[in-house]
């Protein structure tokens, strides 16, 4: 692939920014962890080696206790195999990913009620929350779906938006005067409520939330793209191409959007940290994905009526301010990449 | 079926506090208007002509008997003093003072009901019949009809005498439109024929049709007609803030909207000495105070602003009476276990949806729930196992019903004689059909609990999803039988009530009870007994069977009770050697004619109390458990 110089003057540049650069890779390595969590944060042995064969439990289907030779039908509790092997000491083994807990099933004790404290002995690195679940555990997968869930709002906002709002900008007239006020009455519609009464009716499901937010989210983006294909559209290769005989549709698509293909990925950082916001107060509020789906909202709700349970409330918002700040170092940069003037700095 | 307002079914308990937010809302917004009542509002209002029943023309038949009841054991304690002010909290201001119309049905009414009393009463450990404001009784040879002879020292605060004509004229008032309540013009139009009155002293209530525990509906209220006199269009508004004389021992005295409502202790109050009222309501003063947070209650209580706290919730128990009023003694906690009837909580499976139509199935599904699990380390062990949907209708309730416990075992047997196997993913499958099913329930707090439920359930091959709707969605989805499993409980009536949960008139349609689309021959054979029969024996029988019947088909998965309520308080409030009854819900009730009033104020400790907390002096720490009426 042969990049164009401009574009490898505007990666460069963005390289050149140390702390967005670091945060993009930080970035780029909790999405691959997240992707992968399976491996890491699971109460699913990673290997088993039992009487000669190897089993690869992670993915796949689950292995109930008889495989073991254990008295059980249900799914093998690996923790206990593990000290189960180990005590009988016949050479079989399991190796445990380093969080051997998943996000749902709770550690509970008979004589103490949780929150539990925080205990590498017990390898619940920051702890239960009121439930007894592992917290990391819950982090790490929530993680995974919140940014799974903004990315894909993301797509769905701009692919709407930027057609919308490029169509608005390049046809102007009429188009452009009925979209805008259609627009203006749609944006006034409090969002918010309207999603807290759909999720009260119907429990959302995780696409279905991402419609549910995208049908009010892709407003924002659209007056931006009408006013740069405004602009766009008067300039001389549009031209060029329409006297060629380009179709509007290849005239927007083609020529028009990838030359402000800049102000997109400007915005792109920042939309990504909204979507991930919108996520979590949903969910603290009790409106977002059904329960017990691991989300940061949910722990976010649950560190509040626990205050004094630390952990719960001190993992998530530490959670929360680093992925934040990190995608806000991203956008700074990016934005900072791709400003045609050299000096201005992001404030 | 309903007996009495009381005792209306109403599913979903919580979500009348839901409704209850809007209030909050609305009180800020007019309190700012707030404006103090004085007795002189009051005087010159009504004009019109007092209502008067027309007499009996048929006199009193002779060969009724006249009933009484002076022999069944009194429960107050005769220590009690009289004194003290008795501060407690309320979480809204009432939005109005009736008891009828629009409104009405806020948590305050009952303490203004409990201040009114009814012609008889229910005694609350022997369920006999106990004097109010009639000091006798009758039954009549049709079966619907009911003698009175009133108490001749019965008065309404403002000092009229209680007569035959304020019981008719309560027929008069509750069917008149312009009390805006049809629920009450319906019931007592379909349900009450009609008042007799022989003479001043003497009436009758007649029902409309013979019925079993007749005295239960026929034990109307008086309402004071020299009060109202006539009603007319502006009924709602006129009376929304009036203070209605009333017959029992307190009345209002002063109120300031959104903040408080003080009642005071009638000095002369009629009933004082009947035997069932003797040693009770003895706090001089009752103040309700307006706290909407029940956090600031709690801190509020620690400073003795109010005098009792109820600690039932396991976290207030166990972690948070862990400071130094509990440990130096100045305040003693109380865990007093109850016997009154429990709600039917727990799982109902609607039998409408394919996978619940096997019987099997819903064995195989209720040994598959945990119960025990979550109570055990979710609830601290707080609560206990509901054995079925009707525990503590005394002789109602078969005792030899047990809820099914979870065994794996049990669940392959079922299920695999179901002809069910189990998936790649340990799930129970069936020709297409996974043994996955949602699980709609409404309150947050409730989550934990579900998600062990949830844990071990995978254990048995039964996948559930939680679906955690508003109230008022959930209400309407279990309403419309779109549900698949209900987690939920209902209110309790005092009799067991079987039609409108298990009769297959109710099955297959929406907005009906039956939620679990029970349907069966057997079953409608024998509720159909049990409602036309008028013989207590016969129906306690039948009753017991129809339990034994909800067993065998299963379409409810019991979970949890609670039979005990348990409080704080300071320690110069004191209770009897048994601290309540049968059916106490609180130990500190000032005002319920059934079962209230039980404690008193003891200045002596108070002072002593007062005094030890100046000079950092300690009482040994108290913590009283009642088992009177605990069930083995």
């Amino acid at each position: 692939m042969k990049l164009n110089p401009l574009t490898i003057r505007k990666i460069r540049r963005f390289k050149s920014i140390k702390r967005g650069y670091f945060s993009f890779l930080l970035f780029v390595m909790m999405l691959t962890v997240s992707l992968f969590a399976e491996l890491l944060v699971n109460n699913r042995a990673l290997v088993v080696h039992y009487e000669g064969h190897y089993y690869f439990p992670t993915y796949g289907h689950m292995l109930p206790g008889t495989t073991f030779g254990l008295a059980y039908d249900y799914e093998t509790n690996y923790r206990e195999l593990s000290a189960r092997f180990e005590r009988e000491n016949k050479g079989n083994r399991v190796w445990l990913p380093p969080v051997p807990y998943n996000p749902y099933e709770t550690d509970l004790k008979t004589d103490a009620y949780p929150p539990f404290a925080p205990s590498i002995a017990e390898k619940h690195y920051l702890g239960t929350d009121a439930v007894g679940r592992d917290i990391l555990a819950r982090l790490v997968y929530g993680f995974r779906i919140a940014i799974a869930f903004s990315l894909l709002l993301l797509v769905t906002n701009y692919t709407i938006g930027v057609s919308i709002g490029s169509a608005m900008g390049f046809w102007g007239g009429k188009f452009d005067l009925i979209f805008q006020r259609i627009i203006e009455i749609w944006s006034n519609v409090p969002f918010l409520y309207v999603i807290i009464i759909i999720s009260s009716i119907v429990v959302p499901s995780f696409l279905m939330l991402v419609l549910i937010m995208a049908i009010f989210g892709w407003i924002s983006i659209t007056w931006t793209m009408r006013t740069v294909t405004y602009k766009e559209r008067s300039r001389e290769y549009v031209l060029a191409a329409r006297a060629l005989g380009a179709s509007n549709f290849r005239i927007i698509f083609k020529h028009i959007i990838p030359n402000t293909i800049a102000i997109i990925v400007t915005f792109a950082p920042f939309s990504v940290s909204g979507g991930i916001v919108a996520l979590t107060s949903l969910d603290y509020l009790g409106f977002g994905l059904p329960p017990p789906t691991p989300s940061w909202g949910e722990l976010l709700r649950q560190g509040w009526t626990n205050l004094d349970a630390w952990w719960i409330s001190g993992s998530v918002i530490a959670a929360m301010v680093i992925t934040l700040m990190i995608v806000t170092f991203i956008g700074e940069a990016v934005r900072e990449a791709f400003d045609p003037k050299l000096h201005t700095t992001y404030e | 079926m309903f007996q009495s307002d009381k005792y209306v079914k109403r599913p979903f308990g919580r979500h009348r506090w839901m409704v209850m937010a809007l209030p909050v809302i609305l009180i800020t917004l007019f309190s700012i208007t707030e404006h103090r009542w004085t007795h002189a509002a009051l005087a010159a209002e009504n004009e019109g002509k007092i209502f008067q029943a027309d007499i009996s023309k048929t006199p009193l038949p002779e060969d009724i008997k006249w009933l009484t009841n002076d022999t069944d054991p009194v429960f107050a304690s005769k220590d009690a003093k009289k004194g003290g002010t008795f501060h407690t909290s309320i979480m809204n201001f009432p939005l109005t003072f009736r008891v009828v119309g629009p409104d009405s049905n806020s948590s305050f009414r009952s303490a203004i009901l409990g201040n009114q009393l009814s012609l008889i009463g229910i005694h609350p450990n022997t369920e006999n019949i106990i004097p109010e404001i009639a000091t006798h009784w009758a039954y009549g040879k049709d079966r619907k009809t009911m003698y009175f002879k009133l108490n001749k020292k019965a008065r309404w605060s403002d000092g009229q005498p209680v007569t035959a004509h304020d019981f008719a004229y309560t027929l008069e008032f509750m069917r008149s439109k312009y009390i805006v309540a049809p629920w009450y013009n319906d019931y007592y139009t379909k349900e009450i024929d009609k008042v007799i009155v022989y003479d001043d002293e003497t009436l009758a209530v007649v029902a409309t049709k013979a019925e079993p525990d007749l005295h239960l509906k026929l034990a109307i209220s008086p309402t004071p007609r020299h009060f109202f006199k006539e009603l007319g269009k502006d009924f709602v508004r006129r009376y929304n803030w009036k203070i209605v004389p009333n017959t029992g021992p307190y009345q209002i005295v002063d109120f300031k909207k959104g903040k408080y409502i003080k009642f005071k202790r009638k000095r002369d109050w009629w009933a004082a000495n009947l035997r069932y009222f003797k040693n009770r309501f003895n706090a001089n003063s009752v103040i309700y105070k307006v706290v909407r947070d029940p956090n600031l209650v709690w801190e509020h209580f620690k400073k003795a602003r109010f005098d009792v706290f109820g600690i039932t919730i396991p976290k207030y128990w166990h972690v948070k009476t862990r400071i130094p009023i509990f440990k130096n003694g100045y305040a003693h906690k109380i865990w007093f276990f109850n016997d009154t009837q429990r709600s039917a909580t727990g799982m109902w499976l609607n039998q409408d949806k394919a996978i619940f139509k096997d019987k099997r199935v819903r064995y195989a599904f209720a040994h598959a729930m945990n119960i025990q699990k979550v109570i055990s380390e979710v609830l601290r062990n707080d609560y206990f196992r509901l054995e079925q949907g009707f525990v503590g209708y005394g002789r109602y309730t078969n005792p030899d019903i047990r809820a099914r416990r979870f065994n794996l075992a049990k669940v392959d047997e079922y299920m695999k004689s179901a002809g069910w196997h189990r998936g790649q993913d340990g799930i129970w499958e069936k020709g297409g059909m996974r043994f996955s099913v949602e699980v709609s329930y409404s309150v947050e707090e409730h989550t934990p609990r579900l998600v062990v439920l949830k844990e071990e359930a995978k254990k048995a091959g039964v996948e559930l999803r939680l679906q955690k709707l508003d109230g008022a969605a959930a209400y309407k989805k279990i309403m419309e039988k779109k549900h698949t499993v209900a987690w939920m409980g209902w209110s309790t009536s005092m009799r067991p009530q079987y039609w409108e949960h298990f009769h297959s008139v109710n099955a297959h349609k929406p907005q009906t009870n039956n939620i679990t689309n029970t349907d069966d021959a057997k079953m409608d054979r024998l509720i159909d007994a049990y409602r036309n029969s008028l013989d207590e024996e016969e129906r306690i029988a039948l009753s017991r069977k129809i339990q034994v019947r909800i067993h065998e088909i299963g379409p409810f998965v019991p979970t949890f009770m609670v039979p005990y309520v348990r409080q704080a308080y300071w320690r110069w409030w004191r209770l009897p050697r048994v601290p309540g009854t049968k059916t106490s819900d609180t130990l500190f009730d000032p005002f319920n004619s059934s079962n209230g009033g039980l404690f008193w104020y003891d200045k002596a400790r108070y002072e002593e109390t007062k005094k030890a907390m100046k000079r950092k002096k300690v009482f040994p720490p108290v913590t009283i458990i009642d088992k009177t009426f605990k069930r083995p």
